[in-house]
């Protein structure tokens, strides 16, 4: 017991040690955060970018067939059709769907599903098979 | 006091004896101990002392995990969705693409022949894709509801049972990326791989359920039906394609 020094060193030694301990346990703590993190961002991501990935997929199988069908008419009406179909591929193509923070995704999605839309009304694609193929769709957006 | 003396020299004799007896060790303990017996009180305090402080830096650390936990959640959740949501997106691509092929014959074939039943091949093609993709889908719900029985749920117990994890050198079957990046192959085993995330696939009839081969048996049959029903190679080119997508 040597007084005083001893004293002084202790409390040095809290004020240092609190801080010591603390930030030990913050960075096991903020690793196994991390971890945990990536794990539950990564999951819910698949989740979406899958739902996601399964409707855009699907617009682009569809207008893609749809143009090789229709590219050696030349008809009037085909060649609209054409270009609706070229449209809805630019609109797929251009916009940035790997990104689920981009501020414009939902726009973009609104967009693609409004041209999808109008891509089958100008094939007269009947709406009971619309409804059959948005229903197997995933969306639910 | 010459008497005086005579005890005290007595007494000095009497404790080099103790002292040099090993079997009295003991009793030396007991008497230097009785030396400090003015301390008693003190070392009391004391051991009470670095009692408190144990559990109070204990308690430090506790708080600084907890703070340290949430700050690391925040921090990387975005990134891991992120990372997730490309590895979902790419999960589904090929098979989406294939259900939009699929689906615009079935149309196309609905247009041609108005009058007639749409043919058995295009409709039964389509179900079973769609089945392939809900299967996809699935799995992938499945991951997100019921997290493979998780790293972080077992490590956590063996953090209670105050067993040091040894983050950099896993890559078990049952591991989980790490901050580090090491163990992406187990992982690998619920997100990355389209191929084997499909195992648990299907099981309708003709293509394989498993994995890429049924993806593959799906992508010929549709090729297959695109020359059935005559249609320019161009789209069977696209289809071909999806082969190197997944």
């Amino acid at each position: 017991m040597d007084g005083g020094s001893g004293n002084e060193d202790l409390f040095d030694g809290i004020v240092m040690a609190d801080e010591r301990f603390r930030g030990e346990g913050y960075r096991e703590g903020f690793e196994r955060g991390t971890h945990r993190g990536l794990q539950d961002g990564r999951r819910h991501g698949a989740s979406h970018g899958a739902q996601l990935s399964t409707e855009i997929s699907f617009y682009y199988g569809f207008s893609i067939t749809w143009k090789c069908i229709l590219q050696h008419k030349t008809d009037m009406k085909s060649r609209k059709r054409m270009k609706a179909l070229q449209s809805l591929l630019d609109m797929i193509q251009n916009s940035p769907h790997d990104d689920p923070h981009s501020s414009t995704l939902q726009e973009d999605m609104d967009k693609l599903r409004a041209k999808f839309r109008q891509v089958c009304s100008m094939l007269n694609i009947p709406t009971d098979f619309k409804d059959y193929v948005r229903n197997s769709e995933s969306t639910s957006f | 006091m010459l008497f005086v003396l005579y005890i005290w020299e007595s007494f000095f004799s009497l404790l080099l004896n103790l002292t040099f007896t090993s079997l009295k060790m003991s009793w030396v303990k007991v008497l230097s101990h009785n030396g400090e017996d003015v301390f008693d009180e003190c070392a009391d305090d004391i051991s009470l002392l670095s009692r408190e402080w144990t559990s109070i830096m204990k308690k430090r650390v506790r708080d600084g995990y907890v703070d340290g936990v949430d700050a690391g959640e925040e921090a990387s959740l975005q990134v891991g969705f992120k990372l997730g949501f490309r590895e979902g997106a790419a999960q589904t691509a090929a098979v989406g693409r294939l259900k939009g092929i699929v689906s615009a014959l079935l149309c196309w074939s609905r247009i041609q022949h108005p009058e007639s039943a749409s043919p058995a091949s295009v409709t039964e093609l389509l179900q079973q894709i769609a089945q392939y993709e809900s299967t996809v889908l699935d799995g992938i719900r499945k991951a997100l509801e019921n997290p493979p029985p998780s790293v972080s749920s077992v490590s956590e117990s063996m953090e209670d049972l105050e067993v040091e994890q040894a983050n950099s050198s896993c890559c078990g079957e049952g591991c989980k990326e790490t901050a580090s990046g090491c163990c992406r192959g187990g992982e690998k085993m619920d997100l990355d791989a389209p191929n084997k995330q499909q195992k648990s696939s299907s099981g309708s009839t003709g293509c394989a359920s498993s994995s890429s081969e049924g993806l593959n048996c799906l992508l010929q049959r549709c090729m297959d039906l695109v020359s059935e029903l005559g249609l320019p190679q161009e789209l069977n080119d696209h289809i071909q394609e999806l082969k190197n997508l997944k």
